[in-house]
């Protein structure tokens, strides 16, 4: 998918109908879809998605759109297979957007990784849902978060074992929630609830030194709890390495893990599952050895 | 030779000690190393987003280049930063 994503540039656009600022290439793809819902297109009363798919030209005219969801069903496909994958869909649909482009003078070449960028002194957080019942859910989120110099202090190294309250490290720990989810938001806005409230006592020990390198561990279990009216939390285990040298007390790389489970609520059954959380952590020098 | 064998009893704990964190870190390092998502994993990343449609069209054409356009019939869903 991401070779045939090559040669364009992608943008993502959220709204509705009654938008003040409705692009005319989504005002277009609404009217046509509309028009298809009445039967009045190709596609007569298809069950569709609230996602669509639209591929414009340079000068930003409506080349063609598709359904983000509408895959083949069994009925139309060979050998018994009962769904066209959402992949080999897309690729299908993307196909006949090119053949309509003139794709001869766009780049070809591998593109480049690009990771949020957190900046010199801030953290990059993979959160990862590992979601059986939906694929998509289990692509990792990265999230740069930024921080100052004072972010810092609390892990200052240790000379002997001390304790920390997680909150002092809410910067950063509140990114472990499932962000690709939207499983827990506001009905009014529709924004997903942020953690809110962290607790924990972490401990914060010296770990060995090596060469000229001191390390120390982060270790302990902490409750994130978001900011919607049913207080509800998960939990989770942190583990992470940080090292020092000789001469400095501040941190010189941060390296380490979260695992943990999130609650999914399923309508069906109104009942929760558990559903594991994993979350990487790196900073400081790592934001330069790694894309 | 009491004081010897008391430094020496020390000395290895302090070995001891020193070796089990260090097994820590390097537990800790191992199970970092396989849970960071791999440049497959990440191919999301790949893709050459442009935080608004605004910026994307502008973009196309300076560039010639075509737009592919995720549309999202919702109030809230930003496929750029991974909030969907």
């Amino acid at each position: 998918m991401v070779r045939l994503l090559r040669p364009f540039i992608a943008a993502s656009w959220y709204g509705h109908r009654n938008a003040p600022d409705l692009p005319n290439a989504v005002r277009t793809v609404w009217r046509e879809k509309l028009g298809r819902q009445n039967g009045n297109g190709p596609g007569l009363r298809e069950k569709q998605s609230n996602v669509d798919l639209a591929i414009l030209d340079a000068k930003g005219n409506l080349v063609h759109w598709f359904d983000g969801f509408h895959r083949m069903g069994g009925k139309s496909l060979p050998n018994g297979q009962r769904q066209e994958s959402l992949g080999d869909y897309t690729a299908r649909e993307l196909q006949k957007a090119t053949t309509k482009l003139h794709l001869a003078d766009t780049p070809r070449e591998e593109p480049q990784l690009k990771l949020p960028d957190p900046g010199q002194l801030g953290m990059r957080v993979f959160i990862t849902l590992l979601e059986e019942r939906m694929r998509a859910y289990r692509a990792p989120v990265v999230e740069a978060v930024h921080l100052t110099r004072n972010d810092w202090n609390p892990l200052a190294y240790p000379d002997r074992e001390t304790i920390i309250e997680a909150s002092l490290l809410k910067k950063w720990l509140s990114q472990l929630y499932p962000p690709g989810v939207m499983e827990r938001t506001d009905p009014q806005t529709k924004q997903v609830y942020r953690i809110s409230k962290i607790r924990g006592s972490l401990s914060l020990k010296p770990a060995g030194s090596f060469n000229n390198i001191r390390y120390a561990l982060l270790t302990g279990r902490i409750i994130l709890t978001d900011e919607g009216p049913d207080h509800f939390s998960h939990e989770g285990d942190i583990e992470i390495v940080l090292t020092y040298s000789k001469t400095r007390s501040t941190p010189q790389s941060l390296r380490g893990i979260f695992d943990g489970t999130y609650l999914r609520f399923n309508p069906m059954n109104r009942a929760f599952r558990e559903v594991p959380l994993q979350a990487v952590f790196e900073a400081l020098p790592m934001v330069d050895k790694n894309p | 030779m009491k004081k010897s064998l008391t430094f020496l009893a020390l000395s290895m704990l302090a070995i001891t000690v020193i070796r089990a964190q260090t097994s820590e870190v390097e537990s800790t390092l191992k199970r970092y190393a396989e849970l960071r998502p791999r440049e497959k994993d990440l191919s999301m990343y790949r893709i050459d987003w442009a935080p608004s449609l605004k910026e994307a069209q502008s973009r196309a054409l300076k560039e010639n280049r075509p737009v592919f356009l995720v549309i999202i019939h919702a109030k809230y869903g930003n496929l750029f930063s991974g909030h969907c």
